[in-house]
């Protein structure tokens, strides 16, 4: 079976000489993978150079069989994808935000737009200017255009970012959905640890530009007391060394 | 080719959706009115005829060749490139499966369109007053030669947004990007009087070339040597922009 993610020896050095060093991963079809990680260890950099924002050093990645590199259309065909902040023009009402990436898209019409604006919240709001809008609202924005395509892989960068208590809950509770239903492959990135405990189903250390463990969250609950226990020790071990 | 057909249409779509669409075409009205209201007080107060009705587009489009144009394009092109890294809805479109290349030319054939719809809006403009307020019998030439006159006036002034683009692709401060603009149209201009013999390499010194397709008797050789060296500047500046605009990280 074709893999959803294949990231191979892939490197990224910053002119501080941060950045991301032979990176290799592999995620499966229907995957929930969290990318976990502290502030600088190289998590937004990957998730960069998989959606094409940024070229490697060296190395390539492989989304559903085709490179990011030499063949980017095909390879972005059946991702979505939130990185850094959930961004919008403002000057664009929420139904135009959407309708601009519609176009990309040959199957995605107006009856999908409503449809994702009703799945984020966002239907009552649809006419409004998003210039207007809280930083939640933008999230769940960007959300509903990351799965406007209805994608085989989303790539999510704090996705919870700015949302209440009520739409984290929403949030997971979407993800889980489209996981089980659809067979969506996931690639999180959250500092909120206790929900990608409760959400994912894989999970991926990186510390100074380097995957220090890769491990089943059922393998790692079996060991440890949670995830943040699992993810300090990791990152503790890998400090040392 | 799908990709671009659809970032060409978004490019259309927030090009439209801006107030700075409004703002050139009332300040184009404004040209047209200012130009019509000096030939009306010459006209009337000193007893000169200035323009009649064929003149009077040549005197608005060479008006605006040189000032308004010129800066309206680079405002579009800037907020095309450098608007758009600044509020990071760049990567908005560069996550969608289109390549860079379909962005790049997209946003580039979309400055293409503004300045076009800009020399037709103005021309229309011109020709309706010309024909309100300088009456004359004129024949379907004369329409035709104001009609080559304006389309041939894209190419120059394509050519300078083009070297704006390559300036928005190096530098990401949209004000350090347009006083460049600025400066270079100038230095672009006092050199083509200084260094009269290459002025034709000078892309501002291009923006009255209209005048070769409307004299009587046309100079087709000058016309195709000015013809290339646009091409020319045209193509490098569009490959230099694409080469920066590739190697992007964001």
């Amino acid at each position: 079976m074709t893999k959803a993610i294949e990231i191979i020896g892939l490197t990224k050095v910053y002119k501080n000489g941060r950045g991301i060093h032979d990176l290799n991963l592999e995620i499966e079809q229907g995957d929930i993978f969290g990318f976990l990680g502290p502030n600088g260890a190289g998590k937004t950099t990957a998730m960069k150079i998989m959606t094409g924002l940024m070229k490697p050093d060296r190395g390539d990645v492989k989304i559903f069989g085709a490179s990011v590199i030499d063949d980017y259309v095909n390879a972005m065909k059946h991702v979505g994808c939130i990185i850094e902040t959930a961004e919008v023009y403002p000057y664009l009402t929420a139904n135009d935000n959407l309708k601009i990436f519609a176009r990309y898209y040959p199957h995605v019409d107006q009856r999908r737009i409503d449809e994702c604006l009703e799945l984020t919240g966002l239907l009552p709001y649809k006419h409004e200017k998003t210039r207007k809008f809280s930083l939640g609202m933008k999230q769940r924005l960007g959300l509903a255009a990351a799965i406007l395509s209805k994608p085989r892989l989303l790539i999510l960068d704090e996705p919870l970012n700015g949302l209440d208590v009520e739409g984290m809950l929403d949030m997971r509770k979407l993800i889980r959905r489209l996981a089980e239903e659809e067979g969506t492959t996931f690639f999180i990135s959250s500092h909120l640890i206790h929900d990608v405990e409760l959400t994912c189903t894989r999970i991926g250390v990186i510390y100074g530009g380097r995957l220090v463990s890769v491990a089943h969250m059922e393998d790692i609950l079996a060991n440890y007391a949670s995830l943040e226990n699992y993810f300090v020790s990791e990152v503790d071990r890998s400090g040392r060394i | 080719m799908d990709g671009f057909k659809a970032a060409f249409l978004n490019e259309l779509f927030k090009l439209q959706k801006k107030k700075k669409i409004v703002a050139t075409a009332v300040l184009s009205l404004l040209v047209v009115l200012v130009g019509q209201l000096a030939v009306s007080i010459v006209t009337f107060g000193f007893g000169l005829r200035l323009a009649g009705s064929m003149e009077f587009p040549f005197v608005v489009l060479s008006l605006l060749s040189y000032t308004l144009l010129p800066f309206f394009a680079a405002f579009v092109a800037i907020d095309a490139f450098c608007g758009e890294f600044s509020s990071n809805t760049m990567k908005l479109t560069l996550t969608r499966p289109v390549s860079r290349f379909g962005v790049y030319s997209a946003k580039v054939g979309m400055v293409g369109v503004f300045i076009l719809a800009n020399l037709l809006f103005v021309m229309v403009l011109a020709l309706v007053a010309g024909f309100l307020f300088n009456p004359a019998s004129e024949g379907i030439l004369s329409i035709v030669k104001v009609l080559v006159a304006y389309l041939v006036t894209w190419l120059p002034i394509f050519v300078f947004a083009l070297l704006v683009v390559v300036l928005a692709n190096v530098l990401r401060n949209g004000t350090a990007v347009f006083f460049l603009a600025v400066l270079l149209f100038f230095t672009f201009y006092f050199f083509s009087i200084v260094f009269s013999r290459y002025s034709g390499f000078f892309i501002t010194s291009s923006f009255d070339w209209y005048t070769l397709w409307i004299a009587d008797v046309i100079n087709w050789g000058k016309i195709l040597r000015q013809l290339f060296i646009l091409l020319g500047c045209g193509m490098m500046l569009f490959a230099a922009g694409y080469y920066l605009f590739e190697r992007k990280d964001l």
